[in-house]
């Protein structure tokens, strides 16, 4: 008798599951199908779905790329209004689909227009809900979302903090829009009135996936609301040579303008006497959509090569106090050791204006060192500095 | 802390050195440049060195920086090999091109370009135009 009991409940929870499911994913006949014309595009292009929703029904379309996911953080710092505290809380997620983005009625373009006169500031979570289409917004809401609680202690020795447990799914839900715009920024590219519906429930949309997007398999998914959701019709972006995919990034990117941009750069970056990173990282993030944390990441090491062999060359000729460097060294390692955790916590704002004041002193420097004064003192130390190379050259000689 | 070189002596505020050396790295590693240029001055200025110690020396410091900071952002995910893959051979070329270019040129006007090049550059990121 126990027996059959736990077995009934076992299937009433099942069955319970399988209702959820069966309603979450609206196959149930009265929800909306749809149709697309092609399934293939080569490096974005347009596609038109069309389909059929119950009449007098808003038809939303959920579009993301289902096989390419990418990181994207958020850290917390504004003043709860309610507590008066701020939480410094750092959200992370390795789930945000590459691609993403719903596109709602024709009929909204005014709301739109209006969301967008907030400029940099607009809520992803207030233009959903301005928008209607909360019941569209699924994919991101399951993401799995680490959040740390990050302090100045934790931030010192370098780690995001203390990993809190896992939210509930409002709070997941409230947290990933958050993330969706730190992820994509500009309202445009999560957000589009395409969506045409007729009174006796056909809808139509012209969908354009922009170039430089993620390959692979995309989805579609029609909406009305949560109840009534189509099943998703797949397509697949494909990309090639010169375009390739940057998994960090999240966007295939043409790679030879990043090696011309590179040469052209680090030419430049000789004559002047500056490393090209201060010329080469704000181009990169202003002109390509790529984060700025993966910018800074990559260039980094870029200079490690050409950093070691001037170091080779220098000590060779004796040119080098080890004492010196290796003390001013392991402060800078200390330093070296820290920063890199900074910069996931500051949005790409606050990286291109920080920039800009960096680069206003970099003038400032380069000014100063074309200015009658240095050049005096500069030219004495110029020819001091010849003769011990000379002189360098001499003893490695003579060694021979 | 007493520095020596090719036989002279200089003495070095390393309090100074160790801070400042500190404080540029935490920016330049955040910001992914390789400070160089901010060494420098530190150095002569700061800590009263002729120039030909601080060539070689700054770019010692400054090789600790990067490598670390290297690490670091390799560590947090911040490290794209295909985009390394694609600039690093430009990087190298550049480093060879770079000097043959140098010899030509005058380093003052270049330096007058530079800083002209780089006002506008940290301008359009403060937002001004």
């Amino acid at each position: 008798m126990k027996e059959k009991l736990k077995f009934l409940r076992v299937l009433s929870v099942f069955m319970a599951c399988f209702l959820l499911a069966a309603s979450a994913y609206g196959q149930e006949g009265a929800g909306p199908t749809l149709q697309i014309d092609k399934t293939s595009l080569n490096n974005g292009g347009t596609i038109k779905v069309t389909g059929q929703a119950p009449a007098g029904m808003p038809v939303y379309l959920e579009v993301w790329a289902a096989d390419k996911a990418v990181r994207a953080n958020f850290f917390d710092s504004k003043k709860d209004a309610k507590t008066g505290q701020i939480p410094y809380v750092f959200y992370l997620t390795y789930d945000m689909p590459a691609y993403y983005k719903i596109f709602v009625p024709v009929e909204q373009k005014d709301k739109i227009a209006e969301l967008k006169k907030a400029g940099k500031k607009w809520k992803y979570s207030e233009a959903i809900k301005e928008l209607g289409a909360e019941a569209a917004y699924s994919v991101p809401a399951k993401m799995k979302i680490d959040r740390y609680k990050a302090s100045i202690m934790a931030s010192i020795i370098g780690s995001r903090g203390d990993l809190l447990d896992p939210m509930d799914d409002k709070e997941n839900k409230k947290r990933s829009m958050q993330l969706v715009k730190e992820r994509f920024k500009e309202l445009d590219k999560v957000l589009s009135p395409d969506v045409v519906v007729n009174p006796d429930g056909t809808f139509s949309a012209e969908i354009m996936i922009r170039e430089g997007l993620a390959p692979g398999k995309y989805n579609i998914v029609a909406v009305c609301d949560k109840s009534m959701k189509s099943a998703p019709a797949v397509f697949e972006n494909s990309i090639s040579f010169p375009l390739v995919y940057l998994g960090t990034a999240g966007t295939s990117q043409n790679i030879l303008w990043p090696f011309l941009l590179c040469l052209v750069i680090s030419v430049f970056g000789v004559l002047m006497g500056a490393g090209g990173g201060f010329i080469l990282n704000p181009i990169l993030v202003s002109l390509f959509p790529l984060p700025h944390t993966i910018v800074a990441g990559t260039v980094m090491p870029t200079v490690l090569f050409s950093q070691g062999s001037g170091i080779y060359n220098y000590s060779k000729i004796k040119f080098i106090n080890w004492k010196l460097g290796c003390t001013i060294g392991c402060a800078m390692l200390v330093g070296g050791f820290i920063g890199p955790k900074l910069t996931e916590l500051i949005t790409l704002d606050q990286f291109k204006f920080a920039f800009g004041w960096i680069l206003m002193v970099l003038a400032a420097l380069m000014y100063w060192q074309t200015t009658a004064g240095y050049l005096a003192k500069n030219k004495k130390e110029q020819a001091i500095l010849k003769e011990f190379k000379k002189r360098a050259e001499e003893a490695a000689k003579a060694k021979q | 802390m007493k520095v020596d070189f090719w036989g002279q002596e200089f003495e070095a505020n390393v309090v100074v050195g160790a801070i400042g050396g500190f404080l540029i790295a935490v920016m330049s590693s955040m910001f992914g440049f390789g400070g160089g240029p901010f060494m420098v001055p530190l150095m002569t200025v700061g800590l009263r060195l002729p120039m030909y110690i601080v060539v070689g020396s700054s770019l010692l410091a400054i090789f600790f920086n990067t490598s670390m900071s290297s690490i670091r952002h390799f560590q947090f995910g911040n490290f794209d090999l295909i985009l390394f893959l694609c600039m690093f051979p430009a990087a190298l070329l550049g480093g060879y091109i770079g000097p043959q270019i140098a010899k030509r040129v005058n380093p003052i006007v270049v330096k007058r370009v530079a800083c002209a090049g780089l006002l506008l550059l940290g301008l359009n990121l403060l937002g001004v135009y």
